[in-house]
């Protein structure tokens, strides 16, 4: 039977606690996501280039809605090199009162001083161009 | 001797065209047989280089073959490094000669080789031939090794879109006696010729561009000197000798979060990278179109409306409706941090999606690292009653918040390449969109190159014949050899757009990587910013 790798072992605990914690975080006070995020982290927010704790977190909070909800529909994570875990989170969100949409978001996590923040962030809506 | 088909001619001539045609056909088979014709002969090719050269007027050194793509031998100054000992570990295992025309890739990567094969092509004389194709054909090429092989005609080109659009006219031309001729393409190893110059260059040149992006102490990086198909390179003595800039400092990483499923082999390359960070010293590079240079490469002019880079706005189309929607007031198109690698991760997708789309996976082999990881999720709806198109992703998807039981987990993520590429054999067979491609490059330090792909595709076989779905494929590369990059990891997510409900009807309304025009509909535009 042995025991579950290591990295699944991580992964699975930032999986269940710290990507839903990011999202209730979002969803009630995104001034106070700077915790998840390094000085060095980078954000790409729908092709928009952030980088530094203070931009991404002035960013998400200048973000044009009053109101915002995340829904999670689907989870997942991988190890990746030099120790991170890649996890990304799809589900539906709500603006205020705009209608439902989906996004993908992907996060690159890294262990530092002990604590798990992410150092790479990429939020994309679910939008598709049909040709 | 060779007409346009169409032209009118009188019987006899037909007769004595038919005579002459056949007397070359012989010849062409004679010599063929003879000489044993393929890729890995010296002799055949560098007679039918030395032709060619001639024809085109080129020098012709008896002692280098005629490179197109490669450093001319003015240009290399010194600049066969001595490889890095790391990439030693990551070279396959190098296949037979033989065993590279069955279209394998001997090396170990995506090869950015396609072999051209037009059937029964032994009839046709090989200038009419080319002459006709390229006439036919939207996108300028140079044939490679162009040869003549039992009953058919071949030969090679370097580059994926071309191969695209060749395949595209099969069936569009055809002969004096009006038969359509058929051109088959499929993926091939560096042609011989040519693999003993380009392997260590430009593993050297993806490094060096990827380096570059590191480097803070470069004030200006000049786009211009990166062409992804080197010509001539300035190098920049400042980067090479600051390597350490690259590194971040060593951080105490506690020895319980090390993956165990990296092998120690694995993990060696990775010491002293950290992802991300090199990405916050640095800013974006914006590459200005109107920087145009001779050695804007083959990709750039096949796609010369490719979407603006950070920092350039979108032009914002005019609105229908007053309703605004918040979330997409700043929404860009793919992002990338320079025009060589943009090119390199394009170039990448198209090699990826070719083979992926072909039928047969198995060729995706040389594109994965050996300890890569792939793992696969579709959505999970408890609402859903009705079943969907992705039920046969469900029982590979890995949808970590349906899986209650752990040790299935373990399972459903795939590792090893050749674990990942079986099952992305027993996957449906797919049609990629390209043109609906937005790609993220999201991560880029020496050593590795992050993307997202965002796009649709249409299943071409089964029971769900003709559905489009939606996915997003995020891609953790590391450089390869032969300008390739080798993926480590690969996730993919499925989802089912008719089950969106309100995004039904909704178009992105920014341009992607593969396409120029946006398309948007009125719901969209109805979101738009003001």
């Amino acid at each position: 039977m042995g025991d579950m790798p290591i990295w699944e072992q991580i992964g699975s605990n930032l999986m269940w606690n710290k990507i839903p914690h990011y999202y209730q975080l979002f969803d009630n006070d995104r001034t106070q996501l700077g915790a998840i995020y390094v000085d060095t982290s980078c954000l790409k927010w729908e092709g928009q280039p952030f980088q530094g704790k203070a931009p991404i977190v002035e960013k998400l909070s200048s973000l044009p809605f009053q109101k915002i909800q995340h829904s999670i529909t689907a989870q997942d994570h991988q190890p990746t090199p030099h120790s991170c875990i890649i996890s990304t989170a799809v589900g539906q969100l709500k603006a205020d009162e705009d209608p439902h949409l989906g996004f993908h978001q992907m996060f690159l996590l890294k262990n530092i001083n002990n604590a798990w923040v992410c150092t790479n962030d990429m939020f994309r809506l679910a939008l598709h161009n049909f040709s | 001797m060779s007409l346009p088909s169409g032209h009118t001619m009188g019987h006899t001539d037909q007769v004595a065209q038919r005579r002459a045609r056949c007397s070359d056909i012989y010849q062409r088979r004679l010599s063929s047989r003879s000489e044993k014709v393929n890729p890995g002969m010296h002799s055949s090719s560098h007679q039918q280089q030395d032709r060619e050269a001639a024809m085109h007027g080129a020098h012709v050194d008896s002692s280098v073959r005629y490179t197109p793509y490669a450093i001319s031998p003015y240009n290399r100054k010194g600049s066969f490094r001595k490889q890095d000992q790391t990439h030693v570990n990551m070279e396959r295992e190098q296949k037979p000669p033989e065993r590279r025309m069955e279209g394998n890739m001997p090396d170990g990567t995506l090869g950015s080789w396609f072999k051209i094969t037009v059937p029964f092509g032994i009839k046709y004389n090989e200038k009419w031939l080319l002459n006709l194709i390229r006439n036919e054909c939207s996108v300028p090429f140079i044939p490679v090794e162009f040869h003549y092989e039992n009953m058919h005609a071949s030969f090679f080109v370097e580059n994926a879109s071309i191969a695209y659009a060749l395949k595209n006219i099969s069936g569009k031309i055809w002969d004096e006696d009006n038969e359509k001729i058929s051109i088959f393409v499929s993926p091939a190893g560096i042609p011989h010729f040519v693999q003993k110059e380009l392997k260590s260059e430009k593993v050297e040149q993806i490094k060096l561009a990827m380096k570059q992006q590191c480097d803070v102490s470069q004030e200006a990086l000049d786009i211009q000197r990166l062409p992804f198909y080197p010509d001539m390179m300035t190098r920049n003595t400042k980067m090479a000798s600051n390597p350490g800039k690259c590194m971040a400092a060593s951080l105490h990483v506690h020895e319980e979060n090390i993956p165990t499923v990296m092998s120690a082999e694995g993990m060696d390359k990775w010491k002293g990278i950290e992802p991300g960070e090199k990405g916050a010293d640095r800013s974006p590079v914006c590459t200005t179109f109107s920087d145009n240079s001779s050695n804007i490469n083959s990709i750039l002019e096949l796609f010369p409306k490719l979407l603006s880079l950070d920092g350039q706005q979108s032009p914002r189309p005019t609105l229908c409706g007053t309703e605004a929607h918040k979330m997409l007031p700043t929404c860009k198109g793919s992002f990338f941090g320079s025009e060589m690698l943009k090119n390199l991760v394009l170039q990448f997708l198209q090699q990826y999606y070719l083979i992926y789309d072909s039928g047969d996976r198995q060729g995706l082999l040389s594109a994965y690292h050996d300890e890569a990881c792939f793992s696969l999720s579709i959505p999970f709806n408890p609402e859903d009653s009705a079943p969907s198109s992705l039920c046969k992703y469900f029982k590979d998807s890995r949808n970590i918040k349906m899986l209650k039981n752990p040790y299935l987990k373990g399972a459903l993520l795939k590792h090893t390449k050749r674990d990942i590429v079986d099952s992305l054999n027993a996957l449906p067979k797919t049609q990629h969109d390209l043109s609906s491609f937005l790609v993220d490059m999201w991560c880029q330090t020496e050593w590795m190159l992050c993307f997202s792909v965002n796009g649709v595709f249409k299943e071409v076989e089964g029971q769900s014949q003709g559905s489009v779905l939606a996915f997003t494929r995020t891609f953790i590369t590391t450089p390869g050899s032969s300008s390739s990059l080798c993926i480590v990891n690969d996730k993919l997510f499925v989802r089912d757009i008719s089950h969106q409900g309100t995004q039904s009807a909704l178009f992105t309304l920014v341009p992607t990587a593969f396409s120029s025009v946006p398309a948007f509909s009125q719901e969209q535009q109805k979101m738009l910013p003001s």
